[in-house]
């Protein structure tokens, strides 16, 4: 008897632990839809800066980006602003790693569910079009609070289709070297000597450094060949041509690249990582005497305080070998997009519109904070540009980013940048350990036209 | 009275009948005709047999499809035969804390495999603890790139399976050890066999259902691997795809690049028809009568 009782109650327990999982949803929608209503009503006015009732009271709106140091803060910091005038809406900022916030973002859009999805969400610019293609009813149309004209050229490109802006163009992503003051001087070298330097020159200087004080000058990831995507760039080539097409076999500017990623490896003056925590790892603790990539690096750079004073900056390398190719390029970049479909559009429509897309408070708080380079035409020169880093040696670094903006060669994404680009990871790996250049692209062109013949 | 006890049991068996239908066959069924079509996320289109055209010169499937058949080949008889001599060492009735070895070895089974998967990559970062014991044993002078080399980050991945694996078949052997009468091994050490002679001779043979049973489901397992390839290198499937299984590539194709669902549906078809012959091959193999 009393076995049986002991197990219909466990039987009883499991019953009502599973059915109490299930009942969280059914809260939320219902307010927001009545006051996305009224706020619609009120949100037609173009200049965002006359609203003061758009946002409804006690809406919460979420808001989706990766990197603690950089997005995040910079959203936190919006959300400030914007609470300070409409201290009604909650503003949720949730930090999702970039791969995390893909899959969460394809899943959702692919079944129509919008449960757990947010209503702003950063997405890098080499990702956008392929949404905006696969996914072009989810996003909302921002032409009201942001025009083609605010921004820096090469960015509003690729949040437009069809010549509508879906996106908040948000950070520059002008690439730079960032190195070691202290490490270059004990190799031999100085700061004039990596002031637009080539890429062969690097590697010289790379040598000297391992020579003289044991560290690698780089880290490289195998999987993750941003330094390829930024010599193209800078030669104003990528891997597909202005058409959209595959072009890996006869990419002069590909070529040198690799030739380029094949001697560093051979030069031993490299250190192979795997993923982001050892990459910042890596110059955090002092293993490697510089980083090329984007001047969003700068807040992760400086998570290393004692390292304060021995950094400098200086303009990405050009590749000697490629006429095309310029000191100048860049790598990721983001902007903000509001999807639609998840019930708060006119309340982040509006959040965007008195922050981001506007904003030059937020942008020259954000210099100060996180070294953003804003894409905001209207925020190009504000007082924090002017002021030097401590870190970098009281270096001015803003005028130097702002002035190599200017100098990146515009380049069409197209639609499949990651597709192709883990089909190149594995060429250049082949090609590093020795296969023939010219065979190895040809066939991996192949591949990568099927992949993207969809 | 025959064809009351035939309704009761079809009433019986009906309920489980439809949910397997419902839940498993069904979606394959509409997973194959997935297969036929291709097309960016929902603009999906008939192609007929294209998908399974280009998996034959897709250099990416082909290269997840070789670590899948390798984990398979090196891991699963390495387990197997661990998880065999461990349990036929812990079945010695003298040995003290059996209790406790059995515990300490099953216990990684119940861990969670993203947990460990992703404790698993720090300790064996480059400035990881394993590096770190190495190196001072003196064994290695340089850290090992474990995650970032070709042919470390595979060992890595194989001794991750492993680790977490054993434990769970030796299990299966201890309790088929059991139906083993002790006096059958007497009569054996009476003429004479040593350990090693009992083991191939007695213990094999006659847990030889069990070993079929458990390579199967190994077998199955490591075809469908995903868990740990993801986590340990951070999604991307090891250095330039060296460690990369069908799973993860499926995972790929569906969120990280442009999604496709047919190609990704005709891709696990492949996975399907792989456990369809291996499965058959071990049957028949395991059955041949003596």
């Amino acid at each position: 008897m009393k076995k049986k009782v002991l197990a219909a109650l466990l039987a009883a327990t499991m019953v009502f632990g599973l059915a109490a999982c299930g009942n969280n949803s059914s809260n939320e929608t219902t307010a927001d839809t009545t006051a996305a209503a009224s706020a619609e009503t009120s949100a037609d006015t173009s200049a965002p800066t006359d609203e003061t009732t758009a946002a409804a009271d006690g809406e919460t709106i979420t808001i989706w980006a990766w990197d603690e140091s950089f997005n995040i803060v910079a959203a936190n910091r919006a959300k400030e602003i914007y609470q300070a005038e409409n201290p009604g809406v909650n503003v949720e900022v949730v930090t999702m790693a970039q791969d995390d916030i893909v899959t969460k973002l394809n899943t959702s859009l692919s079944s129509g569910s919008y449960d757990g999805l947010p209503d702003i969400v950063l997405i890098e610019d080499y990702r956008i079009q392929g949404y905006l293609t696969s996914y072009g009813d989810e996003f909302a149309d921002l032409s009201s609070i942001v025009s083609a004209d605010d921004f820096a050229s090469y960015k509003t490109g690729v949040t437009q289709k069809d010549g509508v802006m879906y996106g908040v163009p948000f950070d520059s992503g002008v690439a730079a070297t960032f190195y070691r003051t202290d490490l270059i001087e004990e190799a031999g070298y100085t700061q004039a000597d990596m002031e637009d330097m080539t890429w062969e020159k690097y590697i010289e200087i790379g040598k000297a450094v391992k020579e003289k004080t044991g560290k690698n000058m780089l880290t490289l990831d195998p999987s993750d060949i941003g330094q390829i995507r930024m010599m193209l760039q800078s030669a104003g080539a990528w891997y597909t041509d202005a058409d959209g097409n595959v072009t890996l076999a006869d990419n002069q500017a590909l070529k040198d690249a690799i030739t380029i990623y094949k001697s560093m490896v051979e030069a031993d003056i490299a250190t192979q990582i795997s993923g982001w925590d050892p990459f910042v790892g890596a110059f955090n603790n002092g293993d490697v005497a510089s980083v090329i990539t984007g001047c969003w690096i700068a807040s992760s750079v400086k998570n290393a305080e004692d390292q304060s004073g021995n950094w400098a900056v200086a303009a990405f390398p050009k590749m000697e070998a490629n006429s095309s190719s310029v000191n100048a390029s860049s790598i990721g970049g983001a902007g903000w997009y509001v999807l639609k479909n998840v019930g708060h559009e006119a309340t982040a429509v509006d959040f965007l519109g008195k922050t981001f897309a506007s904003s030059t408070d937020l942008m020259n708080q954000l210099a100060a904070d996180i070294n953003l380079v804003s894409t905001l035409t209207a925020a190009e020169s504000v007082e924090n540009y002017s002021v030097g880093d401590e870190f970098f040696g009281g270096q001015e670094v803003f005028n130097d980013f702002a002035a190599w903006t200017q100098e990146v060669p515009t380049v069409n994404y197209s639609l499949h940048t990651y597709a192709i680009e883990s089909i190149v990871a594995e060429a250049v790996q082949a090609i590093v350990d020795g296969a023939d250049m010219d065979e190895t692209l040809a066939d991996y062109q192949a591949q990568a036209e099927a992949a993207v013949a969809q | 009275m025959n064809s009351k006890l035939n309704r009761k049991a079809w009433l019986f068996i009906i309920p489980s009948v439809v949910l397997i239908a419902v839940f498993v066959f069904y979606p394959m069924i509409q997973a194959f005709f997935t297969s036929l079509q291709s097309g960016m996320a929902n603009n999906l289109e008939f192609a007929g047999l294209a998908n399974y055209k280009r998996l034959f010169n897709d250099s990416t499937f082909k290269k997840a499809l070789f670590n899948t058949i390798l984990y398979l080949v090196i891991q699963v008889p390495i387990m197997i035969i661990l998880a065999l001599v461990i349990s036929s060492m812990l079945n010695d009735k003298k040995l003290k804390g059996r209790g406790l070895f059995r515990t300490a070895i099953f216990l990684p089974c119940v861990t969670s495999l993203v947990a460990y998967s992703i404790i698993f990559k720090s300790l064996f970062a480059n400035d990881g603890f394993i590096n770190a014991v190495l190196m001072n044993l003196n064994i290695i002078s340089q850290p090992i790139t474990w995650i970032a080399d070709k042919f470390y980050a595979r060992v890595l991945i194989i001794i991750a399976i492993t680790w977490r694996w054993t434990g769970y078949n030796m299990v299966f052997y201890l309790s088929g050890m059991q139906g083993i009468d002790d006096s059958i091994y007497e009569a054996a050490a009476i003429d004479g066999a040593t350990g090693f002679q009992k083991f191939k001779s007695i213990t094999l043979p006659l847990l030889k259902p069990i070993i079929l049973f458990t390579t199967i489901n190994s077998t199955i397992g490591t075809l469908q691997l995903f868990d740990e390839v993801y986590n340990i290198t951070s999604g991307k499937g090891g250095p330039a795809n060296a460690t990369i299984t069908i799973s993860h590539y499926i995972y790929n194709l569906l969120f990280r690049y442009q999604p496709n669902f047919g190609y990704a549906a005709a891709v696990s078809y492949v996975i399907v028809i792989l456990i369809m012959i291996l499965s058959f091959i071990q049957m028949k193999v395991g059955d041949d009568k003596e």
